[in-house]
């Protein structure tokens, strides 16, 4: 046979690690004090960028995108070019995307604090950085594709298929999830609105997790779990079934991040349904992972690596259960906006993308620099002090989680709401966050002894910079290949059919929410925003409050008891973007601004939101939401108002045209109007300020569904 | 398990030797070999009922609109449920609103103004963000019609909020009760200014 010497470039796989443990030190690190500041709510001292509201995405994008992203990329860059016996097709693509990538996460650790966000829930990066990762991800995908084009070996293996499904299904939803139009450099509004922008982000956003934390994390999992093991693939057939079924399947459960909201039944029974039948598909990975390791279980109890893996394998089973649990109406009526949902996610983030990613280190750290790792008793600590963590951090969330939704739905025997005031509902579960503050020291603390091991374990060795191999030159013809055998041995169609299988869902699930007129009901009286409470919601938007307060009151008595007349999809219609929320940390502001007379819900007086906002434990002692004193000092930024209007305009929200020219006169009489009356209560402020524009926004929410009346 | 599936003798293959099950031929991918493993049987039972509740769960929906699935219908259901169970909610126009002097719901009343109006009017009813209670000043009269009217419909406008979605019209005339009965005529430690007619 005629056998090929070529080499394997160590060096981008190197860098990719070193990425990887910087950028998770830093997300946790990040998260850490996001945890601290729900149990100290004045720490962050009115600073702007400090605040919850700001640091929060600031953490979710470092985690997903800076850790498990450059995870990720580790392992296809080492695993790829030895699973198709050929080195990555280009050292310059390969650059291009490493470098591009750490500056992307550079300029979202620059903008995401100072508040430059689009809200939507992962995908907060401004337009300008979302071109860039445009761009880095084609020039990855690129590099990945043509690697396969160049392989020596016929068939392409699961690992391969799970990163060529993660290209395509990212790009997709990257791009159809980020249409917009700027208003200046730093600004722009989605061409969605309401529940159809809120339909789009969740596709995306659930997507986010199945196809970013999950599908390329299964390649590294098929990958490194035989490698490391030395053990087979417990089931070819079982790749097969579970990886077609699970891409398949997964894009269709996006919805339920909105069930009980104002999106019409048959999309939210279309999300509860796909995400029961993703049980199975889920746990066709997991148990590919586990029974993989059948024989090798002596070696478990003793390497950390393959320890982390059961781990991770395990949380990973774990969470794909709850999820669909989760996605049963019943059961997210009681768990959706509160903390079950931050239980869930961690066991997925810290147990399975997390531990899988510092197995893949352990091992592959001493393999790149030709060493043994320094310490397998301290990868052993970590091992045990990050199992603990996690359990210490989701544990005390998951009872938070359900003891608050029980008290919020508790009637007394009168039938009043038994805790109307919010905040007896978050003092109660103050020593739960406590105790996921702890977890999560405890977890980080694993962290940083992973970082001191991995250190000195690459001071230990030499760098490993190329590897040689060989392979034959051409392929062995096989004949009598199965279908999906056949399909292996060719990666473009393969590429076409996962492109095909992922779009249908999407597909069928968006399109029919723009054609169909009855899915968002028109109701005459609700009105655009005024230029001021345009002005005020990009301020809201900006603070990130919409991180802890909904805007989407649920069918449900208790909420109808509580905050008023529950969301209608009429209402959301110029939301660009829309802003209902995932979590109440606070109450639900849905109908902050009305006074209907009827309801609990009643209008608070500018004086109460003014003081409130610059100082909330003044107005509630037990009060943990953070001072915002700079929005009384600040000047609001006027600048590209009339941008703002029109790119609104062309959106879709009717703006009389010419209404730019007015709409700075409109937006300083609104001001004075609530300048005035803020005046008369005793409390000095200008015009000018932030805070009135914000007011002016919390005033109106709501409020159009009572205007006739 | 796949050890049964050998059906041509003549066939090379190989097993595993720790799982005595059978490798797929020609599998080999940087040395990661693969099992010829059927899937597990309860993992496909798993997938298939999963489809079926899937199947049952959208022909309710779509065919015969069940009424919990239908959000609106799930609404007014449970909204009605609650109207039946609330017989005496519909007297609320018929409560009678008299002067309340015996111990035990005056107690039940101290108990709601420590735990809400306290607050604003602190526990001796000396008055804070809302006004005195102890003095001969009234804003809105001095009547136990008028205070009860003040503590259901609240006075926006100052900061005084509606408590009639929050205590019961028992627990509001408690209250308003316990103010007249106890906290009127009292010393309080820093009485704030009088505001209103003197009665």
């Amino acid at each position: 046979m005629n056998l090929e010497k070529f080499t394997y470039d160590n060096r981008l796989s190197k860098m990719f690690m070193f990425a990887t443990i910087l950028w998770g030190v830093v997300g946790m690190l990040v998260g850490l004090t996001a945890a601290f500041e729900l149990i100290f709510p004045t720490m962050s001292g009115g600073i702007s960028w400090l605040s919850f509201g700001r640091l929060r995405p600031l953490h979710t994008n470092a985690a997903i995108f800076a850790f498990v992203g450059n995870g990720i990329f580790t392992a296809i860059y080492y695993s790829t070019p030895r699973l198709l016996k050929t080195p990555m097709y280009s050292k310059l693509l390969g650059n291009i995307h490493f470098w591009g990538w750490q500056l992307i996460i550079v300029a979202a650790a620059l903008t995401l604090p100072l508040g430059l966000t689009q809200s939507k829930e992962y995908a907060e990066l401004i337009w300008p950085i979302d071109l860039a990762v445009v761009v880095v991800w084609v020039v990855f995908g690129i590099n990945l594709i043509w690697t396969i084009l160049n392989r020596r070996i016929k068939h392409i293996y699961v690992s391969i298929w799970f990163y060529i499904a993660t290209w395509v299904t990212v790009a997709v939803l990257y791009i159809v999830n980020n249409l917009q139009i700027p208003t200046s450099l730093l600004h722009s509004y989605p061409i969605y609105a309401g529940i159809q922008d809120a339909l789009v982000q969740w596709w995306y956003g659930h997507n986010a997790v199945a196809f970013f934390l999950t599908t390329p994390v299964l390649g590294m999992m098929y990958y490194f779990i035989p490698k490391v093991s030395n053990r087979p693939v417990y089931s070819y057939k079982l790749s097969i079934i579970h990886f077609w079924a699970l891409i398949f399947l997964y894009i269709w459960a996006g919805p339920h991040h909105l069930l009980y909201s104002s999106l019409p039944d048959w999309a939210q029974a279309l999300g509860v349904v796909f995400s029961i039948m993703l049980i199975a598909p889920s746990w066709g990975g997991m148990i590919n992972g586990l029974l993989t390791l059948r024989g090798a279980w002596d070696k478990v109890r003793e390497d950390p690596v393959l320890k982390m893996f059961v781990v991770a394998v395990t949380a990973y089973g774990m969470s794909t259960f709850e999820g669909p649990m989760l996605s049963l109406k019943s059961v997210n009526a009681l768990s959706h906006f509160t903390d079950w949902t931050i239980a869930h996610v961690h066991i997925g983030t810290l147990g399975w993308n997390a531990m899988m990613t510092f197995g893949m280190i352990y091992w592959l750290a001493p393999k790149l620099f030709k060493t043994k790792i320094y310490s397998v008793k301290l990868a052993n600590v970590h091992f045990w002090v990050a199992t603990l963590g996690m359990l210490f951090f989701s544990i005390p969330l998951y009872f938070a989680g359900f003891t608050q939704s029980l008290m919020w739905k508790e009637f007394t025997t009168d039938g009043l709401l038994t805790y109307p005031d919010f905040l007896e509902t978050v003092t109660q579960i103050m020593p739960m966050y406590y105790l996921r503050a702890f977890g999560g020291t405890l977890y980080f603390i694993g962290t940083l002894l992973f970082v001191y091991n991995i250190i000195k374990t690459v001071k230990s060795g030499s760098f490993l910079a190329t590897e040689e191999d060989e392979a034959p030159a051409s392929f062995k013809s096989h004949e009598n290949e199965g279908w999906h055998r056949k399909l292996e041995g060719r990666p473009v169609q393969f590429t076409i059919a996962a492109l095909v299988v992922i779009l249908i869902g999407g597909l069928i699930e968006i399109v029919p929410m723009y054609l169909v007129k009855s899915n968002v009901k028109t109701i005459s009286s609700v009105q655009p925003y005024s230029p001021l409470e345009v002005e005020g919601r990009d301020i809201y938007i900006r603070e990130g409050c919409y991180l802890c307060h909904s805007q989407m009151i649920r069918p449900f008595r208790s909420e109808v008891a509580r905050y008023g007349e529950y969301s209608k999809s009429g209402e959301s219609v110029y939301d660009h973007p829309f802003l209902f929320g995932s979590k109440r940390t606070g109450p639900d502001l849905a109908r902050e601004g009305v006074n209907d007379g009827v309801v609990n819900s009643y209008r608070k007086p500018n004086s109460w939101h003014f003081n409130h906002l610059v100082d909330p434990q003044k107005m509630n002692t037990a009060s943990i939401m953070p001072q915002y004193p700079y929005l009384a000092e600040n000047a609001l930024d006027v600048s590209i108002l009339e941008s703002k209007i029109s790119t609104l305009r062309r959106v879709g929200v009717p703006y009389p045209e010419g209404y730019e020219d007015s709409a700075l006169a409109d937006l300083a009489a609104q001001a004075k109007k609530i300048g005035d009356d803020l005046r008369s209560s005793g409390i000095n402020v200008d015009d000018e300020a932030e805070i009135i524009a914000l007011i002016a926004y919390l005033q109106r929410l709501g409020t159009d569904l009572y205007k006739d009346k | 398990m796949a050890t049964d599936n050998i059906k041509n003798q003549n066939e090379d293959y190989e097993l595993d030797t720790l799982t005595n099950e059978r490798l797929i031929k020609d599998h080999d991918y940087d040395g990661i070999r693969e099992l010829d493993n059927d899937l597990p049987p309860w993992w496909k039972w798993l997938f298939y009922i999963s489809i079926a509740f899937a199947i049952v769960y959208l022909v309710r929906l779509f065919v015969f609109n069940a009424d919990d699935l239908v959000q609106k219908a799930e609404y007014k259901a449970e909204m009605e449920g609650f109207e039946k169970s609330q017989p005496e909610k519909v007297a609320e126009a018929n409560f009678e609103v008299v002067l309340l002097t015996d111990d035990a719901s005056l107690a039940n009343g101290m108990a709601t103004w420590t735990k809400i109006c306290a607050a604003c009017h602190l526990v001796d009813g000396g008055g804070l963000v809302g006004p005195n209670m102890a003095d001969n000043f009234w804003i809105h009269g001095n009547k136990v019609e008028d205070l009860y009217n003040i503590a259901t419909q609240g006075v926006l406008e100052k900061g005084m909020l509606p408590y009639k979605d929050q205590l019961s019209n028992k627990e509001r005339l408690e209250v308003v009760s316990y103010i007249l009965v106890k906290l009127h005529g009292t010393t309080p430690a820093t009485p704030k200014a009088p505001q209103g007619t003197e009665y």
